[in-house]
């Protein structure tokens, strides 16, 4: 038996690591993910194991994301929709449900006695993805981080295009009238949500509990908010958030060792 | 219409898309009539009786969608583009050398185009009811079986007897009980085959023209696998998760739905679709009337351009059951409008049986592929 085991989620995006021992997490790493998801995920493992001088070979290697099949140092592997349900209870016990917004899906888990149930994936679309928001706020000319700073969410302007390449369109030619950006900008949040209520409402949850939001959007606490006003649920982050589906990695990769 | 030449592009295809026009181009030389047909409703027992070929001109690729957008709409079903493309292209052995193409009035993307494709072919549509219990639709529809039958001794210049006909419903019962023993191999736990293997033989029964021939090489694959199962010989593990497909035509490059499941721990045991169980699931009735006979089979098949579809809901039903199913997939085709629609139903009749349910919407191309394998992946990881 190995002490350690490394998680490691592999977006489209980001590649998030975690070094966990059964237990507890001991460390966490991101990096980009870049062209190579295969050189980027050892990189971050790299990282891990250095930072706290563990050899490889101590380490259980469970990975998951959009990269995971290029990495095939790995020892198990597990889609991101399993591990963002399991990440999730581990950081919320309990929790009924998980939104996760990544770099180029959106989903929406449900979770019934500790076990996935039901779930929504997007479709091959990347409306109110990541990608969405930040193609958005390239046309808009505002940086990621400050968007919460920047949005208007009392007066959104309405984006009907659910498509990113007309949504594109549709804020140039908002932008063409002269619409104000800070309310452009709050539209486009809504928009996400909107794509999120979609997935969301087809599931089975009761409203007096919350959902854990987790992935690179929960960086937008006015994303959040927007989402939770729009489907009717409190919802809720956490620090280790963006880590989710790593942690889940690892949790599933601990569950499958001791089968 | 009655050209027995290969088109002037033919040197420009493979060598299996030549075999493909020289077989076609064979039956011609030897007079047989061929008649396309695109849908599981038409009763290709007419065709039979006149001593004609029919054959499925359905298409399943994107190869021929951008030749099609010059005519018809991006957002239409990619089904209706890639066969109209084929079509205008020349492409399809089967359309090319159709000397009859039969529609029906099934989703309104079908009936526009084959305004369309009536300009290029010759085409008879009939006017499919969209509901199935009521008397005026029964008896539309019995009527337009016989106006299909008119318009094929008019077109080939012969007149189909009744016992031409009763024993074109002779072989194709038989045909159907065929397929059905072979699908039902596949209830066994594990199933003798995969998913993969048992679409293959239900897809390419479609294009063996002689049934007698075809009816025998059913009769020795149905032996050959019930002799390697009980030999031991296990194709499918034990633990496969046991999926119930569902949904649109399913054949050609949408078997990247069946690959993502069976790549990742399950295992497709039926298809609820035209090329599955659809088409084999109910006999023509031998006794009587052979038309009203016929008009009744077919007017019964459960697809979702009838409302309410209520015969789809009982099959998908019977076939959980039968089949021992630990889950359903369905896959709908971007902008099949009633498919699409009907995935409510699908998932509410699903829900209250406790049967866990996902569906995915996609098109002709691979884009999807990654994105698929981790939804069904995902979906297995979900039921194990």
């Amino acid at each position: 038996m190995k002490k350690y085991f490394a998680g490691i989620d592999s977006g489209s995006t980001m590649c998030k690591s975690v070094l966990f021992d059964g237990e507890t997490i001991l460390d966490i790493n991101t990096v980009k993910t870049g062209w190579n998801p295969k050189l980027s995920s050892a990189e971050s493992l790299g990282v891990l194991l250095e930072r706290n001088n563990i050899s490889k070979n101590d380490v259980y290697v469970s990975t998951t994301g959009y990269g995971r099949e290029a990495v095939d140092f790995a020892d198990y592997s597990f889609t991101e929709i399993t591990c963002h349900a399991y990440g999730g209870i581990y950081l919320i016990p309990n929790i009924q449900g998980i939104i996760d917004i990544g770099g180029q899906d959106s989903k929406v888990i449900e979770i019934k006695n500790g076990k996935v149930v039901n779930f929504f994936m997007n479709d091959k679309c990347a409306a109110g993805t990541g990608r969405f928001l930040s193609m958005a706020s390239e046309t808009l000319d505002i940086d990621l981080k400050d968007i919460d700073a920047f949005s208007d969410l009392s007066d959104p302007v309405s984006i009907n295009s659910m498509c990113t390449v007309f949504a594109e369109s549709e804020i140039i030619g908002l932008l063409a009238m002269q619409s104000d950006r800070s309310k452009i900008m709050a539209g486009v949040l809504y928009s996400i949500a909107k794509k999120i209520q979609q997935q969301s409402s087809k599931l089975d949850f009761s409203e007096d509990m919350p959902l854990l939001m987790t992935g690179g959007l929960t960086i937008s606490k006015a994303l959040i908010d927007t989402i939770a006003t729009t489907i009717g649920h409190e919802v809720i982050t956490h620090k280790y958030a963006l880590h989710a589906g790593a942690i889940g990695a690892c949790i599933c990769a601990n569950k499958q060792l001791r089968k | 219409m009655n050209k027995n030449e290969v088109p002037s592009i033919f040197e420009t295809f493979g060598d299996a898309r030549k075999q493909g026009f020289i077989a076609v181009k064979n039956l011609k030389d030897q007079g047989k009539k061929v008649v396309g047909v695109f849908c599981t409703y038409s009763p290709v027992e007419i065709i039979l009786a006149a001593g004609a070929v029919s054959v499925g001109i359905c298409a399943f690729s994107d190869e021929t969608i951008a030749e099609a957008e010059k005519v018809l709409p991006k957002n239409l079903c990619p089904l209706i583009k890639s066969s109209y493309g084929f079509a205008v292209t020349e492409k399809c052995p089967y359309m090319y050398f159709a000397d009859l193409v039969v529609g029906e009035t099934t989703c309104d993307g079908k009936k526009k185009m084959y305004e369309l494709l009536s300009e290029i072919k010759n085409v008879h549509v009939m006017q499919l009811p969209q509901t199935q219990e009521d008397e005026v639709s029964k008896d539309l529809w019995y009527k337009e079986v016989l106006l299909l039958k008119d318009r094929i001794e008019k077109d080939f210049g012969i007149t189909i007897t009744d016992e031409d006909i009763k024993k074109a419903i002779r072989l194709k019962n038989e045909e159907r009980k065929l397929l059905k023993e072979f699908y039902e191999l596949s209830k066994s736990c594990p199933p003798p085959i995969t998913g993969a293997e048992q679409l293959k033989v239900l897809y390419g029964s479609q294009f063996k023209f002689d049934i007698e021939q075809k009816n025998k090489e059913l009769r020795d694959t149905i032996d050959k696998v019930k002799t390697d199962y009980a030999n031991g010989i296990e194709n499918v593990s034990n633990d496969a998760k046991r999926i119930l497909i569902t949904g649109c035509p399913l054949a050609g490059v949408t078997e990247k739905i069946v690959t993502a499941i069976e790549a990742s721990g399950g295992v497709v045991v039926a298809y609820e679709n035209c090329i599955g169980v659809k088409p084999a699931d109910r006999l023509v009735d031998e006794e009587g009337d052979p038309y009203k006979a016929l008009a009744e089979r077919y007017l019964n098949i459960g697809c979702s351009v009838m409302t309410p579809n209520n015969k789809r809901m009982e099959l998908i039903t019977s076939l959980v059951k039968e089949f021992n199913v630990d889950g359903v997939v369905e896959m709908t085709l971007q902008a099949c409008h009633t498919y699409n629609i009907e995935t409510n139903t699908v998932r509410e009749l699903l829900q209250k049986q406790d049967i866990p349910f996902i569906t995915v919407e996609t098109d002709y191309s691979t884009s999807d592929v990654a994105q698929l394998k981790t939804r069904m992946a995902a979906f297995i990881e979900m039921i194990s």
